[in-house]
């Protein structure tokens, strides 16, 4: 009996990507014979590929916080702080004469460090402190977004060396670089989540943390660790977002922070924690960015994309909502 | 029970002596705070966000939250300036249009939390998109202006003024009357009705409010529609102040509510928070934010000082719960 609930379930669980896939293929398609001359040409492709790793890797970042039972408000803020604090050792140091080699590398050091910094205080607020992750994470992001503005004074960090800008803007092969970095992302964050000791516990955690605490786990190691995992990526869109723009400010990226949760609760993951698949959550990010640039070519409004990204994500959960009455009844 | 009774008060207490201790600090560097001008000033700049604030509080007792808040008052103002435009002046009628639009559009929001069991976030993070999108759409942007001269002279009214200074008379805002209006009703609603008892139980625990016999998802959409007339009226209120409308005047607005509501102690966590914690934290939320002006510290400091009030007042209630808890557990194991 229960190892066929259990089937059940790991089937339901399985086709919730595969519907997915068939919805991607669906929009991409749509999308393609409706703006077959501007849709379907390889500039636009390249297009969207440079737009999208900035929201999917955000998306993941979100994502495997919301596994662990929690919620992180503060991703586009965290990657904020690191690029506005790196962007300052960019431009200082390429100001002072050194030159693009150690100037980059210090700066890239910098997004990192500040990034994990931003990521551990995280930690250190939902773990030790026990603050429920969603006002934690509101209180930090209003805390990031204010150090953010006291070094800019509301302005942009601009003057990195040109060869910073390669990270967002270049291509390999045809294939834009923050694309690599995502696939590299993805790659890793699958490992982590889905292949890993690690990745376990924190399924395990986001389901019930008192019990996974008693089966021998040390929760609190574990939150820590999703945090700095997820204020790593932050820090690396940071970096592609920064290199994109050739500044920092606060204010870039801060609409990707509803939209990561967005995406990720399209991917299936589930908002109390405990389920969520990479890959899942990738398929809803190319969903979205399929659907916005499409429209986009169509000519339709851009509020009215807004709209209908809402709507999608409104009855995507809808579905969701009467498919599982459905097989609840079924049994 | 009783404990638990003195505790929270303890903690509206405890908001109240941080506003006290900042408000002396205020007034040392910078007098010109505690004058009358300025008091009121803040008093009319922030009523909205109080209106607002206790709409969200029920919502947040229950573990629930509301993204959308800002753009359904956003709507609201809009829908509001139209009406006075191109309907009628009237604004007994422009109250009606705007509470009856907000609680439409609550109430859509319930019926998405509770019927189809969206989670909150998720729901209002949808509606929230539509929402903004279609008043976006509709308004392009544009400003609302010129609106008619009876609404403009009805948001100038001012009660037992008794304060001139220059020209201006100075005395209570007429905005102020639909905080209190807000304020009483749902301090009501929380203490003395059925719903309200429901509200903190479903807050305390659902399963067991849902065996006590509470109908949770009736309680949840009424939240969510009472939320949203509540915001329906602090759209007029905030027209009637700006006399004009803004469609984006909004943004990020729902942050500052949430951040205030919690500021005031309100916590899912064991259904905590009352009205006049909610109140007393939008008053340490804008005695900061105007402080910080006087003083002359650059407003960006103003996110800083937030965020960090905001971590350590939920820190200090954290771990006071949980130092409860463990103290009831021994107390607990001793009766046994």
């Amino acid at each position: 009996m229960k190892s066929n609930t259990d089937k059940k379930t790991l089937a339901r669980l399985q086709s919730k990507e595969a519907v997915l896939l068939f919805i991607f293929i669906g929009v991409f398609v749509l999308m393609s014979v409706l703006s077959p001359t501007t849709f379907l040409t390889w500039r636009n492709l390249q297009s969207m590929a440079f737009q999208l790793p900035e929201l999917g890797i955000f998306a993941i970042a979100m994502m495997v916080v919301i596994v662990s039972g929690g919620m992180n408000l503060s991703i586009t803020y965290t990657a904020a702080l690191s690029s506005i604090i790196g962007g300052l050792v960019l431009s200082k140091m390429t100001a002072a004469g050194i030159g693009p080699g150690p100037t980059i590398l210090a700066g890239i050091a910098t997004f990192f460090v500040v990034g994990l910094a931003c990521g551990a205080l995280n930690g250190v607020i939902v773990a030790d402190i026990g603050i429920a992750p969603m006002l934690a994470t509101l209180g930090t992001s209003t805390l990031f977004e204010g150090i953010c503005l006291n070094i800019t004074k509301g302005g942009a960090i601009s003057g990195f060396p040109d060869a910073f800008l390669w990270f967002g803007n270049a291509t390999i092969l045809g294939v834009p670089f923050p694309m690599i970095v995502f696939v590299v992302v993805v790659a890793a964050a699958y490992f982590l989540m889905e292949r890993s000791p690690f990745g376990f516990k924190i399924y395990m955690i986001g389901c019930n943390p008192t019990v996974t605490s008693y089966s021998g786990v040390n929760v609190k190691k574990n939150l820590h660790r999703v945090y700095l995992f997820s204020a790593l990526l932050c820090a690396i869109a940071g970096i592609l977002m920064s290199s994109r723009y050739n500044s920092a400010k606060e204010s870039y990226g801060s609409s990707y922070m509803m939209q990561s949760i967005s995406a990720a609760v399209l991917g299936g993951t589930d908002i109390s924690g405990g389920y969520g698949r990479i890959f899942g959550t990738v398929l809803a990010v190319m969903i979205i960015q399929v659907i916005s640039s499409g429209l986009n070519i169509l000519g339709v409004n851009r509020f009215i994309i807004n709209v209908i990204m809402g709507g999608i994500l409104i009855l995507v959960l809808t579905i969701n909502f009467i498919s599982s009455g459905r097989k609840a009844n079924a049994k | 029970m009783k404990v638990a009774q003195r505790l929270k008060q303890s903690r509206e207490l405890g908001i109240l002596l941080i506003l006290v201790v900042v408000s002396i600090v205020i007034t040392l560097v910078a007098p010109a705070f505690f004058s009358i001008e300025n008091l009121f000033d803040i008093l009319k700049s922030n009523v909205v966000l109080a209106i607002m604030a206790i709409g969200m509080l029920p919502v947040i007792l229950t573990g629930g939250i509301d993204v959308s808040v800002s753009s359904m008052v956003a709507a609201v103002t809009i829908i509001v300036g139209k009406f006075l435009m191109n309907v009628s002046g009237n604004i007994f009628l422009a109250f009606l249009v705007g509470c009856l639009s907000g609680t439409i559009m609550g109430l859509i929001n319930g019926l998405l939390v509770a019927k189809l069991k969206i989670p909150p976030i998720v729901a209002t993070l949808g509606t929230m998109s539509i929402i903004l999108g279609v008043s976006l759409y509709y308004t392009n942007g544009n400003w609302i202006t010129g609106l008619p001269k009876n609404f403009i002279d009805f948001g100038r009214i001012t009660i037992g003024s008794f304060y001139r200074q220059g020209e201006e008379m100075i005395g209570f805002p007429i905005q102020l009357l639909f905080l209190i209006l807000v304020a009483v009703l749902t301090w009501f609603i929380l203490r003395h009705t059925l719903v309200g008892r429901g509200i903190y139980a479903v807050g305390g625990n659902r399963v067991s409010a849902e065996r006590v016999g509470y109908n949770v998802d009736r309680i949840t959409i009424f939240l969510y529609a009472y939320e949203g007339f509540i915001v329906g009226l602090a759209g007029v209120v905030h027209t009637s102040i700006m006399r004009q409308v803004d469609p984006n005047a909004f943004n990020g607005f729902e942050m500052q509510v949430i951040s205030a509501v919690v500021l005031g102690g309100a916590s899912s966590l064991g259904g905590y928070g009352s009205v006049s914690g909610t109140l007393v934290g939008v008053a340490l939320f804008s005695v900061i934010n105007n402080g910080l002006i006087l003083m002359h510290i650059p407003t960006f400091w103003q996110k800083i000082v937030v965020g960090i009030v905001l971590i350590a007042s939920i820190g200090f209630d954290v771990t006071q719960k949980r130092y409860r808890e463990s103290h009831n557990t021994k107390v607990d194991i001793e009766e046994a």
